[in-house]
């Protein structure tokens, strides 16, 4: 198991083994873009955005539907961002946050391609400080 | 009596208009209880038909009236070297006056309890035989209405009327408020994420979390019912959202009586559909700009949707045990009715001890709530499919019970065990009701409000107790 910070360990819980397959790297692309942050906020701001990162991708967002245990394990991801947002960032942020989400699913619904996932909430994370 | 007329414009040469949604809006908005809405058609190409609003089965309707009364098959009434002042833009629509013959252009429907008496399947449409066009119905709603006081009232005499009525004004006042931020909201969507969000939502459903928010809304000094109604639209989309996702998991084909988006619109447009509601919603709760309503409601969503997998994993062990149960229910349902409690006292800045107070309410009604729905499974009065949960393997507490029971539990974990076919399905729901499985539940479910109106005693609620009461009792005892 990759080391974790260990505010970051209490929030991996029911989704331990998600952290092995790919959110551990996905929360680390996401720490430069928090840096501007307060230092308390920084490793919840990138845990919340990969959690939206993978939570869409094990959904099949934009693409094929995942299974129905996928497509949960993916709520809960979108879910558990949600509350790390609600509890650690400001409004404009968690406005941004959700607006990208928004983006995301109306494009999808649409058939159409839209920005990147990683695009749209560094952006978030930018617009939001 | 109140007479209306209810206007809208078609689209189409032929078309069924459902107008279920604007019925029941209507039932509403005058506070019958109990009685009788008469439609008539005020055109003779234009019919009413109950039937079910499913797309495919429309257009077999259409295919039906096309074949029973072909358009251009040479109709004496389209031949106006014939007729005798014909205007200049008569329209060639024989086949339509005939269609017409083949429905009606009257209709009786039931009121009870201050909805629409239709089964599960049933919609009301007008069915439109010569669009497009403007058209109207005449509307007439009969029977005993709300504003005329609550007799059975406990308090009793004028007090209580001008009380009943009182509050069924503030009630439908804050209905009117919610229903008209839904629909603000899902006008500036974009259309493949608010169609079906919007046919979702017109569908009807209960608005019980949204009640609850506007409620507890009015416990604290701030009372501002339009922030009020923006958390309780945005609580009711949210709800909406986890639904969305639910039904594709459960392969559920209908909810609510019309087909779900998965069914409807396919697993993909769901998911997002879902996905947009569930982002839209925390965006119009964190607009709001009260950050502990935002973590509570945050926090409900997050007990959702583990429960939901926990939810899941269990109808591996199915029918599961009691304690498997609740910790399901209090995530799935009771999370979402506590947490509307919490968020609406925390808008109005309620104190603390009552916050807490509500929060232990809404856990309890909640709980009870999703017990009652349970039971309505086992219900043939109820206008659903019975026996639902069986075939979906969803937990059930009267199953549980049941399954338990010395007489009737061995076969039925033998049945719950193969496969289930309507036989199978059949049988075990004869075999809860023979036992005192229902019994049981309905007890459980009245020891919890009571238990639930037991947390109203020791806080100031601003007069709102009765009305708490009342609805923690109503839902439970009902039928649907």
């Amino acid at each position: 198991m990759r080391a974790q910070a260990p505010v970051i360990g209490r929030e991996l819980e029911r989704l331990d083994g998600l952290w092995e397959d790919g959110l551990s790297d996905t929360y680390r692309s996401y720490l430069d873009a928090v840096v501007s942050y307060e230092e308390e906020a920084q490793p919840k701001l990138a845990l919340a955005a990969a959690l939206i990162e993978a939570g869409l991708r094990l959904q099949g967002l934009g693409g094929r539907a995942a299974p129905a245990a996928a497509l949960l394990m993916g709520d809960l991801c979108l879910a558990r961002a949600s509350r790390l947002i609600a509890d650690t960032a400001s409004q404009s942020l968690q406005v941004a946050f959700a607006r990208a989400i928004e983006e995301l699913s109306a494009t999808a619904a649409s058939g159409g391609a839209g920005k990147p996932v990683r695009e749209l909430l560094v952006g978030a994370l930018e617009s939001g400080r | 009596m109140i007479a209306k007329r209810l206007r809208f414009k078609t689209s189409g040469a032929t078309q069924f208009v459902d107008i279920t949604s604007q019925l029941r809006d209507e039932v509403r908005r005058t506070g019958l209880r109990f009685g009788r809405i008469y439609l008539q058609s005020l055109h003779t190409t234009v019919g009413l038909a109950v039937n079910e609003n499913e797309p495919l089965l429309l257009r077999d309707f259409q295919s039906l009236l096309e074949r029973l009364a072909p358009s251009g098959a040479g109709y004496q009434h389209d031949d106006f070297a014939r007729r005798f002042d014909i205007a200049l833009d008569e329209p060639v629509n024989g086949h339509a006056h005939c269609r017409q013959l083949l429905l009606t252009g009257f209709a009786t429907l039931l009121v009870e309890e201050g909805d629409l008496v239709l089964g599960q399947w049933q919609s009301v449409f007008a069915v439109e035989l010569d669009g497009p066009r403007q058209r109207q119905l005449a509307v007439q709603l009969d029977g005993e209405f709300e504003t005329e006081g609550s007799k059975s009232s406990p308090l009793g005499g004028e007090v209580a009327r001008r009380a009943g009525r009182d509050e069924h004004q503030s009630k439908h006042a804050d209905q009117a408020l919610v229903e008209l931020e839904l629909t603000r909201q899902l006008m500036i969507d974009p259309d493949p994420v608010a169609l079906p969000m919007r046919r979702l939502v017109e569908a009807g459903g209960k608005r019980l979390r949204p009640r609850l928010v506007q409620l507890t809304a009015r416990i604290g000094p701030r009372q501002e019912p339009l922030r009020a109604a923006a958390l309780a639209a945005a609580v009711e989309l949210l709800h909406n959202a986890t639904l969305i996702h639910d039904d594709y998991v459960d392969e559920s084909t209908h909810r609510r009586g019309r087909p779900t988006v998965a069914a409807a619109e396919g697993a993909e447009r769901a998911i997002a559909v879902g996905d947009f509601y569930f982002a839209k919603a925390t965006r119009l709760i964190a607009e709001i700009g009260n950050g502990d309503v935002t973590s509570t409601v945050a926090e409900a969503l997050e007990a959702i949707c583990a429960s939901q997998i926990d939810d899941v994993a269990l109808r591996g062990a199915f029918p599961g045990d009691h304690e498997s149960y609740l910790k399901v229910v209090r995530g799935k349902t009771a999370a979402l009715f506590a947490a509307s409690c919490a968020s609406g006292a925390l808008l109005s800045e309620a104190k603390p001890e009552a916050v807490e107070a509500l929060k232990r309410y809404g856990d309890l009604l909640g709980t009870a709530f999703q017990m009652a729905d349970d039971m309505i499974d086992f219900s043939p009065s109820s206008g659903k499919p019975v026996g639902l949960d069986i075939r979906q393997r969803v937990l059930s507490l009267p199953l549980i019970y049941a399954a338990e029971d010395k007489a009737v539990g061995p076969e039925i974990r033998r049945l719950l065990a193969g496969t289930l076919g309507d036989a199978e399905v059949g049988r075990v729901t004869d075999l809860v009701r023979s036992s005192d499985a229902l019994d049981r539940v309905g007890d459980e479910a009245r020891g919890l409000v009571e238990a639930a109106l037991r947390e109203l005693e020791a806080v100031e609620l601003d007069g709102l107790r009765p009305t708490l009461i009342g609805l923690a009792k109503s839902a439970v005892d009902r039928q649907s």
